[in-house]
């Protein structure tokens, strides 16, 4: 998967948020074109091309998403490599990419329609960071907390951190739920500081004079 | 002092027993961009303008622009830790600064963190640095004297408590050093001064601590300082701190003055700021809200209605011009929202007519309402009468022949001028104010020479303080020139007179 080589950058680069604001609309044109059609599953052909072709042709990938290469030759060359191989809804929406120049955003708008088919059959990515890798009874536990207080269906974007020491940090959406024990460890760091803080002020109180120095 | 471990052992141990660690719910994002004190973030996505945010390595920012895909953050403090990919949480708090009696005393920077060395601000309050102004129906009229103990500024500009003037001039016209004498003038009012100092050197700062310091104007006054070496943003935020702190006094009831010092250098940051934010620019640069940013900062100067108290906010802003411009857009927009402005001129310090005012174009849309009854009535003509001076000061120059009468008025005129003389860091009460331009506008200096009349006006002060202390104590109690007390001070002056007649 294409996946493991976008990573070498850091993730928060992919998360730019005008990049993903474009692909946005081109992954809903994508969709909703391709129910118009009677497409049955568009994200498969995406998905093949994105891996099949373009991971595996990294040369291929790279002519595509040059700027080297002219607007014309990109459209040649879809039509002699992939159009005769594709659907022609698919081979469309690659020329509709060619002719606007947004074919390097083919991997960020696989990632769109991958989230808009989710949320369209009622799921959402909850990203769960625990200290120790979860069991399968926690992990169920999890899901169906998760199912009943907000009523979706959580897919679990699993990751350890040992730096957690204990508990969970839960993140929907962009609201973050930390009951790990690193957290409250720094809570309880915190209220004992302003308690011994208090206790130094006082005792330094007592000892100054009233009207200041 | 010693500490008992078993005795803080045990402290812990309960702590921690009774510790029930809750969850912590918040709304996060993700930086993707930072540099020069500003960062572009993803999420946060129910953020509000002006909202404190904090980064993951616990500095604190707020919320500049909302923008469609991405939140615009203004780091306070350290932004060099600050790394792509950091976490950034949403507080739910506007941006606040502590305020309290705790204040008093003491040199902070705007978000309220001690800076003197003398340990933290221990204080249980805070308000939010931005603070919709009062309306109108809260408000009262502007009636009640400030006095800045300046003699030019008290008879010819007078300043209400909750007005707003302006203090405009070049560097080094002595603009500070109006406003540390207004603040120095205001020990034992019980007026609460706050001096905000945004954008200034470290070095002059620490000079205006230790004259505040050895005048024993510390005790009631706070110092914000926000020195050129701190972040943009901080700079921008020190004059509502400020004010949000004089606020705090202002709505128990008491009198507070703040002196903006300067904003000319508050509007170049909040400048970058918004360039960094690629807001768009105007005129010299600056974003178009400028105008807003100065005007919202002095309307919360108010002398409020006496439901809530009658207490009141006196802002002294300060601006600095660049050769005496002062049709650029920074005065004119600050000009345009005070109510009045003192405006110092360099070629005046420069032949020592120090505090440099020029008294033909600074005014005070106040008037006479602010001035004490006795000021009002000798001071009325004053300004007209150094007018007149002025046009045939310009006649004397060209060498005309001139009658007797014109010579008396230019007499006059020197010695006034030399009257509105004063030194530095030596604030006169209003009585004695009173008393010396009396003198001075019913002719008792005309045999004074020029250059020794300021000499003389000290004797005079000294002569009125320990030989007619009753009639002085008259004036400070009634605050008008009656005709008893002008009765007393006439037969005073006359005595005097004589006295240095005799003296020759």
């Amino acid at each position: 998967m294409s996946d493991t080589k976008l990573k070498s950058r850091p993730e928060s680069v992919l998360e730019d948020p005008g990049a993903r604001a474009v692909a946005t609309l081109y992954a809903e044109s994508y969709l909703s074109a391709a129910a118009a059609n009677g497409q049955s599953a568009p994200e498969q052909e995406l998905d093949s091309f994105v891996d099949d072709v373009l991971g595996r042709f990294t040369e291929f990938a790279a002519i595509l998403m040059s700027d080297a290469v002219g607007r014309d030759e990109k459209l040649d060359l879809i039509n002699r490599v992939v159009s005769v191989r594709s659907s022609e809804f698919f081979a469309n929406f690659l020329r509709v990419l060619a002719r606007h120049g947004r074919l390097d955003m083919l991997p960020v708008i696989r990632e769109v329609v991958k989230r808009l088919q989710e949320q369209a059959a009622g799921k959402q990515r909850v990203r769960v960071r625990v200290a120790r890798s979860l069991s399968q009874t926690a992990r169920e536990q999890v899901r169906t907390s998760l199912r009943q207080a907000f009523g979706f269906d959580p897919i679990l974007e699993e990751s350890v951190d040992p730096a957690l020491l204990g508990g969970m940090v839960l993140q929907v959406g962009d609201t973050v739920f930390d009951s790990s024990l690193r957290s409250r460890l720094k809570t309880l760091q915190g209220r004992l500081v302003e308690k011994a803080f208090n206790e130094i002020q006082s005792g330094r109180d007592r000892f100054s004079h009233p009207e200041g120095d | 002092m010693k500490f008992k471990a078993d005795e803080i052992a045990s402290v812990i141990q309960k702590e921690i027993e009774d510790f029930r660690g809750l969850m912590q719910t918040a709304e996060v994002g993700r930086v993707i961009e930072v540099g020069d004190g500003i960062a572009r973030c993803t999420g946060l996505s129910t953020v509000m303008s002006g909202e404190m945010v904090e980064f993951s390595g616990g500095t604190r920012g707020f919320a500049f622009n909302l923008e469609e895909n991405s939140v615009g953050v203004v780091i306070l403090g350290d932004y060099l830790k600050i790394k792509e990919g950091d976490e950034v949480r949403s507080t739910g708090k506007l941006l606040s600064v502590p305020v309290g009696e705790a204040l008093l005393g003491r040199m902070v920077d705007p978000l309220g963190v001690a800076l003197d060395g003398r340990g933290p601000v221990i204080t249980s309050e805070s308000r939010p640095v931005e603070w919709q102004a009062a309306g109108v129906a809260e408000r009262q009229p502007v009636k009640e004297p400030l006095q800045t103990g300046i003699k030019a500024i008290d008879a010819m500009t007078p300043i209400g408590r909750g007005q707003r003037e302006l203090i405009i001039g070049d560097r080094k016209t002595g603009k500070t050093a109006i406003a540390i004498d207004t603040i120095l003038n205001q020990k034992g009012t019980g007026v609460i001064c706050v001096y905000v100092a945004c954008g200034q050197r470290a070095s002059s700062i620490a000079g205006v601590v230790e004259v505040l310091r050895q005048n024993g104007a510390l005790d009631y006054t706070i110092v914000v300082a926000a020195t050129s070496s701190d972040p943009a943003p901080l700079q921008y935020i020190a004059p509502y701190a400020g004010a949000a702190m004089a606020e705090y006094f202002m709505y128990q009831g008491k009198h507070t003055l703040v002196v903006y010092d300067d904003l000319s250098k508050q509007a170049v940051a909040y400048r970058q700021l918004s360039l960094l934010m690629k807001r768009p620019p105007g005129r010299e640069a600056f974003p178009g809200d400028v105008f807003y940013c100065h005007s919202r900062l002095l309307e919360r100067a108010v002398k409020l209605n006496k439901e809530l108290g009658g207490g009141s906010m006196t802002a002294l802003p300060i601006i600095e011009t660049l050769e005496g411009e002062v049709s650029a857009y920074i005065p004119t927009n600050v000009i345009s929202i005070t109510d009045g402005q003192i405006y110092l001129e360099p070629d005046l310090f420069w032949k020592g007519i120090r505090p440099a005012i020029n008294v033909g174009i600074s005014v005070s849309r106040v008037g006479g309402n602010a001035q004490t009854k006795a000021m009002k009535k000798i001071a009325g003509s004053l300004r007209l009468d150094l007018a007149a001076f002025r046009e045939l000061e310009a006649f004397a120059q060209l060498g005309t022949e001139l009658d007797k009468a014109t010579q008396a008025q230019l007499d006059r005129g020197y010695r006034m001028v030399e009257l509105l003389k004063q030194p530095q860091y030596g604030p006169l009460h209003v009585a004695d104010q009173v008393v010396a331009i009396y003198a001075g506008t019913k002719g008792y200096f005309d045999k004074v020479p020029v250059n020794r009349v300021q000499a003389v006006e000290r004797e005079l002060h000294e002569f009125i303080r320990t030989e007619h202390a009753d009639m002085r104590d008259k004036l400070v109690a009634e605050a008008a020139l009656t005709d008893e007390i002008e009765g007393m001070l006439k037969k005073a002056l006359e005595a005097f007179v004589a006295r240095q007649a005799a003296k020759g």
